[in-house]
């Protein structure tokens, strides 16, 4: 499991709800999308950016930029960093 | 099963996700020298070319379908997965695999990489764009990278062709061993693994831990049938892989985790990262391009540019090509006596591939401006802003693409739904394409619009319309089919890279052209050669007698008089009728036909006198009571059908193709054929009650 403490679970939020602009580290994927999202390279401990909002968001990580349905996006958990 | 192992030369394969730089790199590996032919049963392209280690020794080149792993999710890249593992028949698997990664986003690309490697195959990594790594302040160290790995890496930049000497050097006899398999997982997991690879060793497969690893790593590949795996192997997979799960271990995510870790631990070791690279000038421009406003607005204008580019500027080449025909049809018509010959010759075979031929302008131009958003990046915001409107009717954004190239032709949009990655969307992006108004279209158009409005805004105001018209019930239908199939819930999640914007790569763009060219020239020389030559036979014989019309005596007329009682619902006479049924082959082939039941003769120089000739003997044609045969609704139940119907044979052969089912394609076919009646029917049916 990718959450240390309880504390880390509890603050922790998915990429549709996160703000446009932060940096977060992604804490889990959990989901049916997840084969699809690990399939383009999100992982656990990995850096994202969201850079913006919408039906379809976009979000920076390794430097490409991937956009993505909100439904997706609410299968991502990140804290922020 | 792969065959003919005992091939002397090596093959090595270019392996990587879109985009990567593959075709570049093969490209300076090879020095352009590629041969493009076909996997067999799949028409998914194969691109190879012979090249040359320092020491002199021949190989053989290959560049698989790119992928982003080796689950597949689409025909292209499902052909890459059973050639590495040697199940696509003919195809023996490569001895040596170059895994081309994209040196900025490691952690995206190295997955494969490591699934590569646990092919058991000899790989070797190409970190390609390293520029841009740099640029964005990672340091990478190849050496640290090939001891994390265990295989050779090559730092190279393809654009540049840096790198690709000591990636050729690389390519040395003999090949290096294959590289271990760079994880380890807990004692269940291993066991499975080492069970499972026993078994199939026992049935007789290649590369038994190799498909022992994609088998528990892939529910889908162990669950659903496999054209190249046998139920056997299946079963046991099942069977193991259910034993595990009973063990609370699941295959998949610990398989894919472990891959991770490994990959995370290689890249910190490997790379240095100097800080966040923040806001790129891809991201400024995008803060406009996906912007609710500003990106359509962008949009907007650049489809705009894109269709006046192709009605104004290809007018100049499709002259060159009018004047081009004439010309030939001129000499040879003056080289022959005059009789069957020179008439099967001029009137038949120059005439009818000339009036195909003469498109390929509209078309090379539609699919080099189809580069160029393509190639600049564009392409992606475009997909992502029509998602949102694809999504309503049931499609995906990237439906966007095959439907934009059925502006120009349906045959290279049904072969660019392949992309899709949902099977309901593909089928139904596909079964709606041909409504997008293709070139062919348009010189039906040329005739018929003119008789109907004479004004020059006018008639650009009505071409518009039939555009909108088209798309318009293209994706009504869409909607409406999407519920029967059952699209809506099931929609797969959108997911897209957009590519940072550049400059596209010319050389790779007019290359794309020219394919797509030379496959339409093909479809023109081939397959409406033949039909010409048949309507151009049941046009002319048997002969009338001097004086009378041709048309009503020979085997076409014959066939119009019986063909009468099913279109004069419509409003149409024998002549139209043969003209429609002969267009079900071509649409192109009308115009032909109908100067031809007219017996009008083209002007070797003129194509408007051509066309002004056809529109007066519609005009004045007149019936035997002596009203106008052809009235303004006539023609414009015409014009309904012809932007209705699907009347393409090579389009129906490439959906049974693409879909692999005759059921899908002729269905397709017959549907649109009885929306085309029934919409021209309603219209004639309509505006005769109304008084018109
Ligand atoms: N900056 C940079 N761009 C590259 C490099 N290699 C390829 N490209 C560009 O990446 C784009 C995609 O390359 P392409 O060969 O078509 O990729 P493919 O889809 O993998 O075949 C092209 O615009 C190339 O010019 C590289 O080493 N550095």
């Amino acid at each position: 499991m990718a959450f240390t403490t309880e504390l880390e679970r509890d603050s922790a939020l998915n990429l549709s709800q996160a703000a446009v602009g932060c940096e977060f580290q992604v804490k889990q994927l959990d989901g049916p999308g997840c084969k699809q999202l690990r399939e383009i390279g999100f992982c656990e401990e990995m850096r994202v950016r969201k850079v913006s909002n919408g039906r379809n968001l976009v979000c920076a990580m390794c430097g490409t930029r991937l956009a993505l349905s909100r439904e997706l996006a609410e299968q991502v958990l990140v804290t922020a960093v | 099963m792969s065959t003919g192992d005992e091939h002397p030369i090596p093959k090595v394969a270019l392996v990587g996700h879109p985009n990567v730089g593959k075709t570049t790199l093969f490209n300076q590996l090879t020095g352009e020298r590629r041969k493009v032919g076909n996997y067999a049963g799949v028409t998914v392209e194969k691109i190879s070319a012979t090249i040359y280690t320092p020491h002199g020794h021949q190989m053989e080149l290959v560049d698989l379908p790119g992928t982003y792993s080796l689950t597949p999710s689409s025909p292209d890249e499902r052909v890459t997965r059973d050639v590495l593992l040697g199940d696509l028949d003919g195809e023996e698997s490569p001895q040596l695999v170059i895994s081309v990664v994209d040196a900025s986003s490691l952690e995206r690309h190295l997955p494969l990489t490591l699934q590569l490697i646990e092919l058991g195959l000899p790989v070797i990594v190409a970190l390609n764009q390293v520029d841009r790594a740099e640029a964005k302040g990672l340091r990478l160290n190849p050496q640290v990278l090939t001891d994390e790995l265990g295989v050779p890496v090559v730092a190279c930049q393809a654009t540049s062709g840096k790198g690709i000497v000591q990636l050729k050097q690389a390519l040395r006899f003999p090949l290096p061993p294959a590289s271990e398999r760079r994880w380890k997982g807990n004692a269940a997991v291993e066991h499975a693994i080492a069970d499972l690879t026993k078994q199939l060793e026992s049935q007789g497969l290649e590369r038994p831990e190799a498909h022992a690893l994609q088998l528990l790593g892939e529910s889908d590949y162990r669950t659903q049938a496999q054209p190249h795996l046998s139920r056997v192997a299946q079963a046991a997979a099942l069977d193991v892989a259910a034993d595990l799960i009973k063990q609370n271990h699941n295959p998949e995510e610990e398989i894919s985790a472990l891959r991770s870790q490994t990959i995370r631990r290689a890249i910190s070791a490997a790379a240095h990262e100097m800080g966040d690279e923040g806001e790129t000038f891809s991201d400024k421009i995008d803060r406009v391009a996906l912007h609710p406003i500003g990106g359509w607005t962008l949009f907007a204008a650049i489809m705009f540019a894109i269709f006046w580019s192709i009605f104004r500027f290809a007018e100049v080449p499709m002259g060159w090509v009018e004047a081009g025909v004439g010309f030939i049809k001129d000499k040879v018509g003056g080289m022959l006596p005059e009789g069957d010959l020179n008439s099967l010759l001029t009137d038949g075979i120059i005439e009818g591939v000339g009036a195909v031929v003469i498109f390929l302008p509209q078309i090379l131009l539609l699919f080099f401006l189809i580069g160029l958003l393509e190639g600049s990046g564009y392409m992606a915001r475009a997909t992502f802003l029509m998602d949102r409107v694809m999504a309503r009717v049931g499609l995906s954004g990237k439906s966007f693409l095959p439907l934009l190239s059925g502006y120009a032709c349906a045959i290279p949009g049904v072969m660019a739904t392949r992309s899709i990655s949902s099977n309901k969307q593909r089928l139904l992006t596909i079964l709606v394409l041909p409504w997008q108004s293709c070139t062919a279209r348009l010189p039906v158009y040329a005739i018929l619009i003119p008789l109907l409005i004479p004004s020059i805004l006018g008639q650009t105001t009505m071409m518009f319309f039939i555009y909108f018209l088209g798309t318009g019930t293209a994706l009504l239908v869409a909607w409406l089919l999407s519920k029967r199939i059952g699209i809506g819930e099931a929609a797969p999640h959108f997911l897209l890279e957009l590519p940072p914007y550049r400059l596209p790569d010319f050389g790779y763009v007019f290359r794309h052209v020219i394919d797509r060219g030379l496959a339409f020239l093909k479809k023109a020389g081939s397959l409406i050669l033949g039909i010409v030559i048949i309507l151009w036979a049941l046009g002319t014989y048997p002969k009338a007698p001097e004086g009378e019309s041709q048309f009503d005596h020979s085997a076409m007329g014959c066939i119009g008089n019986f063909l009468e009682p099913v279109v004069k619902p419509l409003g149409w006479d024998a002549r139209l009728g043969t003209a429609t049924l002969a267009s079900f082959a071509a649409r192109e082939v009308f115009v032909s036909q109908v100067a031809v039941s007219f017996a009008i003769e083209e002007d070797e120089d003129d194509e408007e006198a051509f066309r002004d000739q056809i529109r007066s003997a519609i005009k004045t044609s007149e019936k035997p009571d002596g009203s106008p045969a052809y009235p303004p609704l006539v023609v414009l139940s015409v014009l309904i059908f012809y932007i209705y119907a699907l009347q393409c044979l090579p389009t129906t052969a490439v959906v049974q193709r693409e879909t692999k089912s005759w059921k899908w394609a002729l269905a397709q076919l017959a549907g649109m054929s009885i929306f085309a009646y029934l919409a021209a029917f309603i219209v004639y049916q309509g505006g005769t009650f109304l008084g018109f």
